[in-house]
């Protein structure tokens, strides 16, 4: 008998949409498990850290990693993972670009610590105790991991091979990339196992376009009702799908909601937030430098629109993490 | 030690800024120097670019409102300079760093004392520090 | 200070249509208007070193144009096609001209002669005026030996019919005079072809081996009511306007010629109203009475210029529209009245055809009749030499200017077909170009059929009223000095740097020729990631980028012709679909930022 190749699925940080997005599968999930032999999925199957650490190096033919590196113990299970593996596959924005908890950067470690475990009107924290990497209890030494000072995307942390963004990725897109690498059909490493082109592309929305797109004032969704064969935009609407990545079908502009950029920037752009600012400046129609100040003041909290999955990514925020650094 | 000396990039419009002074003898006068066709050329990607790649202040010179020939190119980048500085505040970085005038030099004379003015204001702030950490290259 | 590098001019591919600003089409010699307008704009604002500029701006326009200081005092028709005129107002082109041409005229007395080998054959050019003068120049630069036949004493032909309150004397002699010096050719005055012996034929046998006819037309028409003439033109006091403008221009008329007499116009061309302006210099009381109607929207309207009738108007010149002259009535051989039929239409669909209602007349009293109703070439000339059809028009092929009957004689010019000043000087450098060729044995037709397309003005946000026009007021000015002021340099850069630069990158090149680009960059666009989002043509102020369905999906593009290589696009393309070849910014950012840290 041929040994079916092996996979693992693990999450880092992770909220356990991708897995269930894995899940979302359904019957199809029964091929892709009869093919392959699953040496670790924490969320369905009770494999523990040895037998991973058992496996010779590259043993592994497929890890699909998601979640991005937040604490000690995320970046190690990367880091062996990655040994153990021959591909490993980026699974969703937060291992691609660091995701929304990525936004934490903005803060740091220290000062969410603070509002968390003490200074939040909700907390009753008489001791002012916060998580430590080691303490003790009755007299016997626990650990727990440390929560780095800074969220990482995965290649920032290991050499990735395929980037499959999303949050989640869509099932459709899931079934052809594991299917790509069964196959042995995968596109030169580095690539990402999606469209090329923008949101703009797919949108049924898009050819109801003016030839000239003029935001004379910025509109949250609530304010102003959308028509669903009408750009948002073009009612003043922020939707970041010019600046995004497209393969997800268009979910969330099917339900009325405009694009939020959980696919990251499109084929080529490091930065998709720098990008979609630039884009959508030059949609602000105004006449004199105060009405577009007064415009540009409604475009509350910019980063968390720009940046609201690629904080980690982006062209201020990125590092790298090597062993050893906080 | 040296005094800290913050490194200024000035990126300026060719058809408003030192057009009839010879670039060669503009650029010993300037250190770090982008003359460039319209200010309208210049995106966010450059902007943020040249904050990670070293520079602790931009300063954009533009022709004033009206004259671009290129119709509205310097509207334009200003109107990305509004939403880039409240980019930068989240990022950690004083909006004083990214600065944009308006005006026109065909000598370019004023250019080095803007450039010195603005470099007074960051020597305060000190070297460019994104969410409290330096830029790693 | 900027020196020009004179690379590119509105120069065209042969067979390819070719954009170009709507001013520069209007134009008849298609001038790089756009291009000048923006070395304009850039001058210093320090009158000493601007002149450097200036020189090199006069320079660029004369080679092109050596009787471009005239224009700027006589000739706006690109003015009225600017399409900034919908938008606060036409760019005063003919007053940036003309402050080229007040700093320039001083180098054009002390230019160098062109010195060039006249290795080719010699051609005569018959009439001193801006058709044949033109050509004269075009042909010494080419390298043959050229001789200017004028009838008269002085070069200049129609040119100084122009009264001095318009182009002042001194401008059109150093032009007219230098451009002959300047190109070395031959002049002979007091030459008139067609007098006795001198036939085009003894050109021929003096060695001429082609001949460029341009004697303008020197004969006034006759007054005319219907099919015939009006009796009494040739009493004392009446006078034909053209012949009175020469005289004028001759200094023959002192000062004050006409104070107590009252002087009637007949007439409604920009030539009526110079005569009627200057009979007012000289003292008349002045009307002008015209068989067109005061609506210059309709087709009856009266043709002169808006600005000579609000000047005649102020100067109280009375303007009676409308009016034909049916009887010029005299008593005693001396000019009294005439009688004046309503005038309901002035043409119908097949052309001039004047209808008089004879029931609705006036009578208006005068000591003074100018008829100033047109000219006409001399035919007699034209008949004698054999140059006519047979049906009697000329007989000479439109494109290349060349004499069906005789192949050797081109014509051209106001003879050929009246026109403006600038529509003769083209025909100059038409003549030039057709006479090397044939000269040359090459095929005449060819590459001459330009075809060009204007291009609608950019977008932007805010558009600039045009500048107000000073003009002495009308109680100081009835002299013979100039009434309108010039632009100052100040005004000058404002006005040039108002344009909106319509016209494509490849008939301006200004930013080449001030060294602020060292190519013109094109746009591209990668269609493997263009999502067709279309914000590029949302920001495009050129209408060069499009988005457009192409095999099924939106894409977009760039219309090479209308793209200015501006870089909107490239920045607001959320996808950087978009790059710039052959252009440096990139490089010189990442230079500088890998001397940052150094």
């Amino acid at each position: 008998m041929t040994k079916k190749p092996k996979v693992a699925i693990y999450w880092l940080g992770a909220c356990g949409g991708c897995d269930e997005a894995i899940v979302d599968l359904n019957e199809l999930l029964l091929d892709v498990a009869s093919s392959v032999e699953i040496v670790l999925w924490p969320l369905a199957m009770d494999r523990k850290y040895d037998s991973i650490q058992r496996l010779p190096d590259r043993s592994i033919a497929l890890s699909i990693i998601h979640g991005n590196v937040r604490n000690s113990e995320h970046e190690e299970m990367a880091r062996l993972l990655r040994a153990k593996s021959e591909l490993v596959l980026s699974f969703g924005s937060c291992a691609c670009f660091g995701g929304s908890t990525g936004l934490a950067n903005f803060c740091g470690r220290d000062s969410i610590f603070e509002w968390v475990y003490r200074e939040s009107p909700t907390v009753e924290n008489p001791k002012g105790e916060t998580p430590k990497p080691k303490s003790t209890v009755d007299g016997h030494s626990v650990t727990l991991p440390e929560i780095l000072d800074h969220v990482y995307a995965l290649n920032q942390v290991i050499p990735v091979d395929y980037y499959l963004p999303g949050c989640p990725p869509p099932p459709d897109l899931i079934f052809h990339a594991i299917t790509a690498v069964l196959e042995g059909k995968l596109p030169p490493r580095g690539a990402a196992l999606a469209p090329q082109k923008a949101l703009c592309e797919s949108c049924p929305r898009n050819n109801t376009k003016p030839p000239r797109i003029d935001i004379k004032e910025i509109r949250r969704p609530h304010e102003v009702e959308v028509d669903s064969h009408v750009c948002f935009l073009v009612e003043g609407v922020i939707c970041m799908g010019p600046a995004t990545r497209g393969g997800c079908g268009e979910t969330c502009l099917r339900i009325n909601t405009p694009c939020r950029g959980c696919f990251g920037p499109v084929e080529g752009v490091e930065d998709a937030g720098a990008k979609f600012l630039s884009a959508f400046a030059s949609l602000v129609r105004a006449t004199t430098d105060e009405q577009v100040q007064s415009i540009m003041e409604k475009f509350h909290d910019p980063v968390g629109y720009l940046y609201r999955f690629t904080q980690p990514s982006s062209t201020l925020g990125k590092r790298t993490k090597s062993r050893g650094t906080v | 030690m040296q005094p800290y000396e913050p490194t200024i990039i000035c990126f300026s419009c060719c058809f408003g800024w030192g057009y009839l002074t010879g670039r060669d003898v503009l650029s010993v006068r300037i250190k770090h120097w982008v003359p460039v066709i319209c200010s309208g050329k210049l995106d966010s990607t450059h902007i943020m670019k040249a904050f990670r790649e070293g520079a602790d202040g931009v300063l954009i010179l533009g022709c004033p409102d009206g004259d671009c020939h290129f119709q509205d190119g310097n509207y334009q980048t200003r109107k990305k300079v509004h939403l880039l500085h409240k980019v930068l505040a989240s990022y950690g970085i004083d909006p004083r760093r990214l600065r944009m005038e308006l005006g026109t030099d065909p000598d370019g004379d004023t250019i080095p004392k803007l450039i010195q003015n603005m470099g007074r204001e960051l020597r305060q702030l000190g070297p460019l520090k994104v969410n409290g950490q330096a830029v790693e290259a | 200070m900027w020196k020009v590098v004179n690379t590119g001019s509105a120069s065209a591919e042969e067979a390819l249509k070719q954009y170009l600003p709507p001013c520069q089409m209007k134009c008849p010699i298609n001038e790089d208007i756009q291009r000048t307008n923006v070395l304009i704009s850039m001058l210093p604002l320090d009158p000493d070193e601007a002149l450097q500029g200036i020189i090199q701006i006069g320079d660029y326009l004369y080679e092109r144009n050596p009787l471009f200081p005239v224009c700027g005092y006589v000739c706006g028709l690109c003015e009225l096609e600017c399409n900034y005129q919908e938008k606060g107002g036409a760019i005063r082109r003919r007053l940036l001209k003309r402050f080229i041409s007040d700093h320039y005229i001083d180098q054009i007395r002390n230019k160098e002669e062109l010195n060039v080998e006249k290795t080719k054959e010699n051609v005569a050019v018959v009439g001193g005026g801006p058709a044949g003068l033109l050509a004269a120049y075009d042909l010494s630069r080419r390298g043959f030996r050229v001789t200017i036949f004028e009838a008269s004493d002085r070069l200049g032909g129609a040119l100084w019919l122009i009264p001095h309150y318009r182009l002042p004397e001194d401008v059109l002699t150093s032009a007219v005079n230098n451009l002959v010096r300047i190109c070395e050719a031959d002049v002979k005055l007091n030459a008139r072809i067609g007098d006795g012996k001198l036939t085009l034929d003894k050109l021929r046998k003096d060695g001429f081996k082609a001949v460029f006819i341009a004697k303008g037309t020197p004969l006034p028409r006759i007054l005319t009511y219907g099919k015939e003439k009006v009796e009494g033109q040739e009493l004392s006091g009446v006078m034909y306007g053209q012949t009175f403008l020469y005289e004028v221009s001759h200094g023959n008329i002192q000062a004050g010629y006409f104070r107590g007499k009252k002087v009637i116009v007949i007439g409604g061309g920009n030539v009526a109203f110079d005569v009627a302006r200057t009979a007012c210099r000289l003292g008349g009381e002045t009307t002008v009475i015209c068989l067109e109607c005061s609506d210059k929207s309709s087709r009856d309207g009266i043709p002169a210029d808006e600005d000579e009738i609000k000047g005649a108007w102020e100067e109280g010149i009375r303007i009676i529209f409308s009016r034909g002259v049916k009887k010029i009535i005299g008593q005693g051989g001396k000019f009294q009245k005439i009688e004046c039929p309503l005038c309901s239409s002035v043409f119908d669909d097949n052309g001039f055809n004047p209808q008089f209602d004879p029931t609705d007349s006036i009578a208006v009293e005068g000591d003074v009749l100018m008829i100033t109703v047109g000219q006409g070439p001399d035919r007699s000339f034209l008949q004698k030499e054999d140059l006519l059809s047979d049906k009697g028009g000329l007989a000479v092929d439109p494109l290349t200017l060349q004499s069906r009957n005789k192949d050797w004689v081109f014509i051209g010019g106001d003879m050929r077909r009246i026109g403006f000043m600038v529509e003769a000087m083209h025909e100059g450098l038409v003549a030039a170009e057709s006479i090397e060729r044939y000269l040359r044995g090459l095929d005449m037709k060819v590459g001459r059929k330009r075809q060009f397309e204007a291009q609608d003005i950019p977008y932007r946000r805010v558009y600039k009223h045009e500048p107000e026009v000073v003009w002495i007021p009308p109680e100081k000015r009835l002299h013979f000095q100039l009434f309108e002021r010039g632009f100052s340099l100040k005004e000058a850069i404002e006005e040039a740097r108002r344009c909106a630069r319509c016209g494509p990158c490849v008939s301006c090149k200004a930013c080449l020729a001030l060294d602020i680009q060292e190519g013109l960059p094109t746009v591209e666009v990668n269609e493997d990631v263009c999502s067709g989002c279309g914000i590029c043509a949302s920001i495009c102020y050129y209408g060069a980028a499009e988005s457009r369905y192409k095999d099924g999906s939106m894409i977009s593009s760039t219309d090479v012709f209308r793209c200015k290589a501006c870089g909107m696009c490239v920045v607001a393309c959320p996808s950087q679909a978009r790059k710039m070849t052959g252009d440096t910014m990139d490089q010189k950012i990442k230079a500088v930022f890998a001397g940052l840290t150094a």
